[in-house]
């Protein structure tokens, strides 16, 4: 669903990401992991077409995400980190506006049904910037479910939630097993360990491991540590 | 289509539901309330020396009076378009949505104008007010309003651009106060320069713009200047929206 050649990427002389290579198949659950300032957010930000590669090829369910961007667009549910939203306006107004946008058919019936998935249907009518940040973090994934894409990309999904939203949303995020492709970016590893099929790990913008978690004899902390560590902390 | 649409209505319900909205809108016709006063006044006690001109003449771009005030509201109306966006962040969840540079930037251009239109509603009611105590040129009005929206449309353009160009609200707002207080300094090059500058200037005087307007007179060497300013605007703005993905 997502395959990644090459991908390289360049703020003026810093790079930030440099001959990335990966795939994630359908139904399939990755995890992203890295430090920060790894290259987590900018890696996804160039599948999702909001920054440009400096080189690369990015191929989003066989589209060409850099020639044909909008339809490949089309494929994707993204929640940006952060999860920036429209604050002036109510949780079912927002999801319909998105919704629309997304050329959504039947947006009253998508709105509902991802209010449900992301458990936000108590606060439909509530204004989003009045919202607890869990919820309003929670809001953002309804946002990112609602045209029901084959793809989601989510990007540091549960920072700000408390323990019981962290467990409701792995539950809901392992329901797409089979069913979606989904990449999502963190660096909290019990995450990784408790909902993902694979991870890959980032350091300085270069992939250092591509690796199932149960895979390797010792554990993934100790693989991270080791393979973000190695050379230096110097990021 | 339908996400310029949909942007539009978007940037339109954000923009009236805040209270920015009714404290410009308020602000605004307190100010022009003042000065269709002093302008009526001002008719009514020299009669004479007003000649052809008529206090809805004068309001409408008659004076520096209808102006000044606009340096100052224009930016404000679209300081918010695009650099709202960056500043809260809400700009990745536009452009990663399936909409292209050029929907957002004619929805947000669109939602503009409409702004624009709004602003100068409620002064019909002027024309109004002086139809009941005299005559009142109502081709005039209509040309009046038609050169206000044709101004309002380069206007709106400027703004969009600075709104592009910067990182918040604020240098948004500070731009387009800049370029606009620039383009009508130019107007005043006419009385002051000669030869060609001096035709120049008086090409893109706004002033000359609107007096010729309300006095009735569409000249479409303003229209040709208006529009040729907004699609330029406008045609920058999708180019600058497009090249941030490179930044």
């Amino acid at each position: 669903m997502i395959q990644v050649e090459a991908l390289t990427r360049r703020y003026g002389s810093r790079l930030a990401v440099n001959n990335v290579s990966f795939a994630v198949e359908s139904g399939e659950i990755v995890g992203f992991l890295g430090p920060n300032g790894a290259g987590k957010t900018t890696t996804l930000r160039m599948l999702t077409g909001y920054l440009a590669p400096t080189s690369g090829t990015i191929r989003i369910d066989g589209i060409d995400a850099l020639a044909d961007s909008i339809r490949a667009r089309q494929r994707l549910g993204y929640m940006p980190e952060g999860v920036p939203l429209y604050r002036e306006m109510r949780v079912y107004e927002y999801l319909r506006h998105r919704g629309s946008l997304k050329g959504v058919v039947r947006v009253a019936e998508a709105v509902d049904r991802s209010l449900e998935l992301a458990g936000v249907a108590d606060v439909r009518t509530r204004i989003v910037g009045q919202l607890s940040k869990g919820y309003r973090q929670r809001v953002g994934l309804a946002e990112a479910l609602i045209a029901d894409p084959p793809i989601l990309i989510l990007d540091e999904p549960t920072s700000g939630l408390d323990p019981n939203q962290v467990r409701q949303f792995r539950q809901l995020v392992a329901s797409f097993r089979g069913k979606k492709a989904v990449l999502l970016s963190t660096h909290i590893l019990s995450e990784v360990e408790a909902v993902c099929d694979r991870v890959f790990i980032i350091r300085d913008g270069e992939k250092v491991a591509d690796l199932a978690p149960g895979d390797s004899k010792t554990s993934l902390e100790e693989t991270f540590a080791e393979l973000t560590t190695s050379k230096g902390d110097a990021s | 289509m339908k996400s310029t649409w949909l942007i539009m209505k978007r940037e339109l319900g954000s923009f009236f539901v805040s209270p920015l909205a009714y404290v410009v809108l308020t602000s605004w016709l307190v100010w022009n309330g003042v000065v269709f006063w002093i302008l009526t006044e001002f008719y009514a006690r020299n009669a004479v020396a007003s000649g052809a001109s008529t206090p809805l003449s004068g309001f409408f771009g008659g004076s520096a009076l209808f102006f000044i005030p606009l340096l100052v509201f224009v930016p404000i109306l679209t300081m918010r378009l695009i650099a709202a966006e960056k500043q809260s962040g809400t700009i990745e969840i536009l452009m990663t949505a399936p909409v292209s540079e050029e929907s957002v930037i004619i929805g947000k251009y669109a939602a503009a104008l409409v702004m624009w239109c709004v602003l100068w509603l409620p002064t019909v009611i002027y024309a109004w007010i002086m139809s009941q105590y005299g005559s009142v040129d109502w081709g005039a009005v209509a040309s009046s309003y038609f050169g206000i929206f044709c101004l309002g449309a380069y206007f709106m353009a400027v703004g969009l651009l600075m709104s592009v160009l910067a990182p918040t609200q604020i240098t948004a707002a500070v731009l387009s106060f800049v370029a606009l207080g620039v383009l009508f300094a130019m107007g005043i090059g006419e009385f002051v320069l000669d030869g060609i500058a001096r035709e120049v200037c008086a090409y893109v005087s706004m002033w000359g713009h609107m007096q010729s307007f309300s006095k009735g007179v569409v000249d479409t060497r303003y229209l040709v200047f208006d529009l040729s300013v907004a699609t330029l605007a406008i045609g920058l703005s999708v180019g600058v929206l497009k090249a941030r993905s490179h930044g």
